[in-house]
């Protein structure tokens, strides 16, 4: 019964396709037509294998040097935060040095600068131009509508550097007298030489008159010119000007002429340092 | 038949003649000191025991040209010459066709004694043809023992799996 079921059974297909597959077959095994072909194909098989084993292995190979990378980066971490943290303590160590060292250095300002002090500023009131460019007068005047008590022999400043001190304080005007007054006397340092410059009684212009030494023989022209801080007016170590003459003469006296760098026709306002 | 359901099951065939060929490379006889000196003696016929499963199941969709193509590609990436496996395909396939019915009346161990011969005689076919030195009765009964118990977890296995993607 189980026979006379009907199937499509195509009997002339099914012969063909044996007696293809069997010509087929004897074909590749006497003559090895199909060889090449399958070769390729069985080749591409091995390939495809070796390319899934390399991608596998090196999956496996990058998975391994992404956890040593990983190791390497925390253990470089951990060498950073110490070598931070290490830094950090020696950073404040040197610091608390200095700290100490600057605390020194600070008492020793703080004795010095037990008279305390403090710059005003003063609009210029009058200038005697006249005796400044003619005569050995060199004199100014400075407002002073706050009534400030400004004692004499106080630094005067315009800006760039001294230009003289307080002479007086008449009517509650300022009076300065200039370095270039010959009536001035300021003490100077050139080089390790020192001396008392005063007013040449030309604009911008003091002269020293020493006796010859090995130190003056160093001097040369252009040599800066410092205060000396010796009078007790000024700030040691400030310059004012540089050499622009030597006048060696036959006896032992010289005079050395020296030009100033702060002019007082440059500015209207001056500065003034006033014990409080 | 869809194109796609032809694709799964040509890798079901596939899939059993690379186990084939993975069983095959595994040699007993290195790990029982006293085989040492006996010839080969199994042979799976996975894969074939599946496409004759494929056919059983689905007569109506697997026809002699199914059989000649899956042979032929099964000849390029496994074979030892081109139209082995289409000759056998097609061989079986045919008696599948004309006799599905009776086989769908035959119980398991019916089923069991008649697909573990054809997969013997394949075997036998195949070491006639290709490996004649290698051909002995030994490889044959246990061949057929061996494809014998693979029958029904084929069956069932490649059952479960046609109603779940070949629906």
């Amino acid at each position: 019964m189980a026979r006379t079921t009907p199937t499509f059974t195509p009997v002339g297909k099914y012969a063909l396709a044996i007696i293809l597959s069997f010509f087929l077959l004897i074909s590749d095994i006497n003559y090895q037509v199909f060889s090449s072909a399958r070769g390729f194909v069985q080749a591409t098989g091995i390939y495809g294998l070796l390319i899934i084993d390399s991608v596998t292995s090196n999956i496996t190979k990058f998975n391994v040097i992404h956890k040593d990378k990983q190791k390497l980066m925390k253990i470089n971490k951990d060498l950073k935060n110490q070598l931070s943290i290490l830094r950090n303590i020696v950073f404040l160590e040197k610091k608390s040095q200095v700290l100490a060292s600057d605390l020194i250095n600070l008492q020793g300002e703080i004795l010095t600068l037990s008279q305390a002090k403090e710059t005003f500023i003063f609009e210029i009131a009058s200038f005697g131009l006249k005796n400044y460019l003619c005569c050995s007068s060199h004199t100014l005047y400075l407002q002073n509508p706050q009534k400030l008590k400004v004692s004499a022999n106080l630094p005067v400043a315009n800006g760039n550097s001294f230009i003289g001190q307080t002479s007086s304080l008449d009517i509650n005007l300022i009076k300065v007298i200039l370095f270039s007054d010959i009536e001035h006397i300021l003490p100077v340092k050139i080089n390790n030489f020192f001396c008392n410059a005063k007013g040449a009684g030309k604009p911008l212009r003091i002269t020293c008159t020493v006796i010859k030494s090995p130190e003056f023989l160093k001097i040369r022209n252009n040599d800066p010119v410092f205060t000396s801080g010796l009078g007790g007016v000024f700030p040691r170590n400030i310059s004012i000007g540089r050499v622009i003459n030597i006048n060696n003469s036959v006896s032992n006296e010289s005079k050395i002429t020296i030009a100033l760098d702060a002019s007082p026709l440059e500015s209207n306002y001056f500065g003034v340092l006033i014990n409080l | 038949m869809k194109l796609s359901h032809h694709f799964i099951i040509f890798i079901t065939i596939f899939a059993g003649f690379w186990i084939d060929e993975w069983i095959s490379e595994f040699n007993i006889r290195e790990y029982i000191f006293l085989a040492d000196n006996i010839p080969y003696l199994i042979e799976t016929s996975i894969g074939f025991l599946i496409f004759c499963y494929w056919v059983y199941a689905m007569p109506e969709k697997l026809h002699s040209s199914a059989a000649l193509i899956h042979g032929l590609i099964i000849d390029l990436c496994f074979g030892s010459a081109v139209g082995f496996h289409m000759l056998f395909f097609v061989s079986i396939s045919y008696i599948i066709h004309v006799y599905v019915f009776r086989f769908r009346i035959f119980s398991y161990f019916q089923l069991i004694i008649f697909f573990g011969t054809a997969a013997v005689f394949y075997l036998a076919c195949k070491y006639l043809i290709f490996f004649p030195t290698n051909y002995s009765y030994l490889l044959l009964i246990f061949s057929f023992l061996v494809n014998s118990a693979a029958w029904l977890p084929i069956y069932f296995g490649m059952r479960s799996f046609r109603r779940t993607f070949l629906k």
